[in-house]
């Protein structure tokens, strides 16, 4: 029983990278209609940022995870004012073209700049070390993972669901075709969007400093495994791309667990069998034509 | 009509047959002591990717420092005035390597190839040079297939084999008492092999393996794993991931408490990049198994020291595992007085050597494995770093003749 | 703003191929073609210019999905790299001559492709790129842990190229050349009478409007998925072939970037244009040959680059950016003052 509840912990803190960077895809996609390709690729820059902001300016981990999205935000305004926008008109197999150029062009840019070996980062004492929950010990860090991104995530449906700014956000990614037959404007809204989404993947990667590696490469199987996350919760959906991020990562765990070689494959087993028997995902509508 | 096309076709393929037979004579004829009157050492290894810090172009410049310290030995009395080192980059792909394998041999004149990283494009490297009778002296490949099932006449392990990284740690760690182990690996044949020769290691040190699990790759959550792991109450738990996944599961191993339960961590394969990409305070008391260390004695340092002045860091074994495989390989040419690959491979079979890299070290006759001494490496607390790149403290040397696999468990016939 | 979710635009701007117009040219295009490829390893060293054509019917199969039928697979290593295995394993234990071999396992890689199919044309678009993705990372998976059969990391080596004893098609690879392309041609003559039946008039009907297709009658996923089959054989084909000319297999023909590579080559060749896939190939492989030498050490930086370049500026690839020039140049030549209404390319080239 330990064990088990054990286990659900790490899954869900591995979850919590997979729901918070799901949530951004979720966004990007509903708003935009772009699969981002780069997504992985923005996560792996969230890392790479955090870990060199500790070793030029000192920030700690603190301070990274209030800069480094806002710097993620500027840099994914930039990405759509300059790339993305260009292509919204077309077919949004482009910039799903786009993009996965783009990942190739980052990823290579940070190999060039800070080599193939990685960057060293060490997690704040507050957050080392571990707590012990009424018999179960878990890891310090762990939790906090779990906690922080369940707060922001609550925080973003929050602002989704109370906000002018977040009706308008959610009833375009949700329902289009009411959001566009009702005269609501989302052009302005577009470019914002897409920061917000980058700034989400990068914040997940700010999260990942301390207890993963930071290498060029760690965002590869990270955005893979990412869109089997949004295929499960339905790619329209804001709460699947939330709640099939946590599931995946229980899947992950206990996977390891009692299945380790399946672990990975497991997820993509559990894909394709909603795919047989839900197309549109979880939480997807019935018709998603994309 | 389309019978027509397909004659047109067959007709225009047997003319350019034809045409190939005559305009492509046999291989060039070797008229003097070497082809082209020249000698060719061609590094291909991987410059753009995973390999490239631990490897990479450091490598190609290790070699022009071996061709540079021959010439300077040997001056007037060299057997060859012309050497040439060419540089090629596999971009870790195996199917790139093997094509500039082949080229490199067929038409870039190359005499021997010098390291190539990753076991399958090694492996296929090594079936060129078998093919057409060429070296390859592989430094940077760890597979004991090259040397096993796999071997052939022209192919040379140089540096290092998984079998020597298991081995090393496995034995000496529970020799050292701590006893009982739990394992994970990467579950494909790098990690499989690893597994076998640490758990045959442990038992014949007297110590028991209690568990083994097989993990995915690539993976960055290992979590689960370590709990796991350590549910068992080990002394010590060994991994065999590498590179990026190694790094996964040091944080999280360094996250997970099991070191303040006095759970130690042995590394399969651990690089000096790897300590100098992570910190060492993450590092701090792992223990491994190293083929060299730059710091390990004066000799090794003089030369670390050269290799700063080239290149501004300080050299990984694999670098001065190319220095070494360069050097014997251009003194066993000058005793042969030929470039021809059976001469050259008669003088380099059994010969004993000693250099920057080797130590007691002998090229065995039998399979091609160069073994040498090895040494069981601690990496250092962050409190006894004195310099830049000091991370090791080498706990003991393991002698060659049990660092690697006696000659009569191979499976390699030549 | 756009909502292509909403409105989907048809990938490639080619409409169905009835093919009018200059067969002159055709032929004159035809017979270049023909004198290239058997030109090639005269210029090109003999295993590279074997990959270049191989890669090229890779990159014209995944037009056929692409181009002809609007679906993005990403995930086409799956079948280029099984069939690889495949391929190795049945010329390794068998010692059959390689095209059996090769057959073999295009066969493998079209039996993989259903279910994969199957399941990936329940969904469409972007969906259908990134079930195909995570399909094809299956397949990567099991091929790195089931090392028994692939060899794993250290690939699957000492593939033997056996040719009816003929001793140089089965040593030197210049012979070979000649002895393995007939299958690429004959993959690549199969892929053209593929679009240009009236099953790939289909195929482009449904790109053009799943749903006027439906209301017409068409078993729309029926015709996906034979198409998705037909294109993993094609690939197939591609891929034993390379596995053969290089005597060994190795997993990254499994990787996703090896879907990512022939996609690239497509789109810089010229989406739904069939022979664009091999000036894309020709390109790719040559650039990667080349930086292999030159000392050049980010070759993704210009892999990256390139694949943003064209998807910002030359969509239609550089075969359909010339195809376009030559028909609007042709168009005004012939019947002056007709507007662009129809002037986007109505014929592809042979």
């Amino acid at each position: 029983m330990n064990a088990v509840l054990q286990y659900a912990v790490q899954g869900l803190a591995a979850g919590s990278f997979y729901a918070l960077a799901a949530l951004g895809l979720a966004v990007i996609f509903g708003v935009l209609g772009v699969v981002n390709f780069a997504h992985g690729a923005f996560y792996m820059l969230g890392a790479v940022t955090t870990a060199v902001l500790l070793d030029t300016l000192d920030l700690t981990l603190w301070w990274s995870l209030l800069v480094v999205p806002v710097l993620m935000f500027v840099f994914g305004v930039a990405v759509e004012r300059l790339l993305v926008r260009w292509l919204l008109r077309l077919d949004p197999l482009y910039n799903f073209l786009l993009t996965f150029g783009l990942t190739l062009v980052l990823v290579e840019l940070v190999k060039q700049r800070y080599g193939v070996s990685g960057l060293p980062y060490r997690a704040p004492e507050a957050l080392q070390g571990r707590v012990d929950l009424a018999g179960v010990v878990l890891p310090r860090y762990q939790l906090f993972v779990f906690l922080f991104s369940v707060a922001i995530c609550v925080l973003v449906w929050l602002v989704m669901t109370r906000t002018r700014v977040g009706m308008i956000v959610r009833a375009s990614t949700e329902k289009p075709e009411l959001a566009r037959a009702l005269g609501i404007n989302v052009g302005r809204w577009v470019t914002p969007v897409f920061g917000f989404g980058v700034a989400l993947a990068g914040l997940a990667g700010v999260l990942a400093a301390p207890f993963r590696a930071i290498t060029a490469d760690m965002g590869n199987n990270f955005a893979i495994i990412l869109f089997a996350v949004v295929v499960i919760g339905g790619l329209g959906s804001i709460v699947g791309a939330v709640v099939a991020g946590f599931l995946v990562g229980l899947v992950e765990a206990f996977g390891q667990a009692y299945a380790p070689t399946f672990a990975q494959i497991l997820i993509f087993v559990l894909m394709a069998l909603i795919i047989l028997v839900r197309p549109a995902g979880l939480f997807g509508r019935k018709e998603a034509t994309a | 009509m389309k019978s027509k096309r397909i004659r047109a076709g067959a007709a225009a393929i047997t003319g350019i047959l034809l045409l190939g037979a005559c305009g492509r004579g046999g291989p060039a004829g070797s008229d003097g002591d070497f082809t082209d009157g020249k000698l060719v050492l061609a590094v291909l290894n991987d410059q753009s990717g995973v390999y490239k810090d631990a490897s990479g172009p450091n490598s190609v410049k290790a070699v022009r420092m071996a061709v540079a310290d021959y010439q300077k030995k040997y001056g007037d009395q060299a057997v060859v005035d012309d050497i040439e080192v060419t540089s090629t980059d596999h971009q870790n792909k195996p199917d790139i390597a093997n094509t500039k394998a082949k080229e490199l041999y067929e038409r870039g004149g190359a005499d021997v190839i010098l390291d190539v990283p990753t076991s399958s494009a090694a492996l296929a490297v090594a079936n060129q040079a078998k093919s057409h009778k060429k070296l390859f002296l592989d430094v940077s490949a760890a597979t004991t297939e090259l040397t096993g099932a796999q071997c052939n006449k022209y192919t040379f392990q140089w540096a290092y084999n998984t079998y020597m990284l298991a081995n090393g740690t496995g034995t000496t760690v529970t020799r050292n008492g701590d006893r009982n182990w739990h394992i994970i690996y990467p579950d494909y044949q790098f990690g499989q092999d690893m597994t076998k020769s640490f758990t045959e290691a442990i038992t014949k040190a007297g110590g028991t393996v209690q568990g083994t699990i097989p993990t995915p790759f690539p993976n960055d959550n290992f979590a689960t794993f370590l709990t796991k792991a350590g549910s068992t109450n080990p002394d010590v738990i060994g991994t065999m991931q590498a590179g990026g996944d190694l790094i996964n599961v040091v944080k999280q191993f360094n996250e997970s408490g099991l070191k303040e339960r006095g759970v130690d961590l042995a590394v399969g394969l651990m690089l000096i990049t790897d300590i100098h990409s992570l910190g060492v305070d993450q590092f701090a008391g792992t223990l491994f198994t190293d083929a060299w260390y730059w710091n390990m004695d004066a000799q090794a340092r003089a030369w670390a020291d050269r290799f700063h002045d080239e290149t501004g860091t300080r050299p990984t074994f694999e670098h001065a595992g190319n220095y070494s495989a360069a050097l014997q390989y251009l003194e066993a040419v000058q005793e042969a007085g030929t470039d021809n690959a059976d001469a050259v491979v008669g003088k380099l079979e059994g010969k004993k050597i000693n250099d920057v890299f080797l130590r007691n070290g002998e090229v065995r006759a039998k399979d091609h494995l160069v073994i040498h001494d090895a040494y069981l490496a601690r990496v250092k607390e962050p409190s006894e770093v004195r310099e830049p790149w000091d991370y090791e403290e080498i706990v003991t040397t393991i002698p060659a003749a049990e660092a690697f696999a006696p000659a009569e468990a191979s499976t390699c016939s030549l | 703003m756009t909502q292509s979710v909403v409105t989907p635009a048809p990938v490639a701007e080619a409409p169905p191929a009835a093919a009018t117009g200059a067969p002159g040219l055709r032929w004159v295009l035809l017979a270049a073609g023909l004198v290239t490829a058997l030109a090639l390893p005269w210029f090109v060293y003999p295993p590279v210019a074997m990959d270049i054509v191989a890669m090229a019917l890779f990159a014209i199969a995944l037009d056929i999905l692409l181009g002809y039928t609007g679906l993005l697979s990403f995930g086409h290593a799956a079948f280029w790299g099984s069939s690889a295995y495949v391929t190795g394993l049945i010329a390794t234990h068998y010692g059959v001559p390689f095209p059996v071999a090769v057959v073999g396992g295009a066969l493998f890689a079209m039996v993989l492709a259903l279910p994969a199919g199957y399941l990936s044309v329940r969904r469409s678009g972007i969906y259908f790129a990134m079930v195909t993705l995570a399909f094809a990372q299956l397949v990567y998976f099991v091929g790195y842990q089931w090392s028994d059969l692939t060899g794993g990391e250290n690939g699957l080596q000492g593939v033997p190229r056996e040719f009816f004893g003929i001793e140089p098609v089965e040593t030197d690879s210049f012979y070979f050349y000649y002895a393995a392309l007939p299958i690429l041609l004959l993959g690549m003559w199969a892929a053209w009478r593929i679009v240009h039946s009236p099953f790939g008039r289909v195929l482009v009907s449904i790109r053009d409007n799943t749903q006027r297709a439906r209301a017409l009658g068409y078993e729309v996923e029926k015709y996906k998925v034979i198409a998705f089959v037909l294109s993993a054989g094609l690939t197939g084909l591609a891929g034993g072939v390379f596995a053969i000319n290089h005597g060994f297999v190795a997993l990254t023909e499994l990787h996703w970037s090896t879907s990512g590579e022939v996609v690239l080559m497509t789109v810089l060749g010229g989406i739904g244009t069939l022979w664009g896939g091999v000036l894309g190939a020709f390109l790719a492989v040559m650039l990667a040959d080349y930086l292999a030498s030159s000392g050049f050490d980010g070759i993704d930086l210009v892999t990256g680059s390139v694949f943003v370049l064209v998807v910002l500026l030359f969509r239609r690839g550089l075969w359909g950016t010339v195809r376009h020039r030559w028909l609007t140049w042709q168009r005004r030549r012939t019947s002056p003052g007709r507007t662009s209404a129809g002037a986007d390319p109505s014929r592809r080239g042979p």
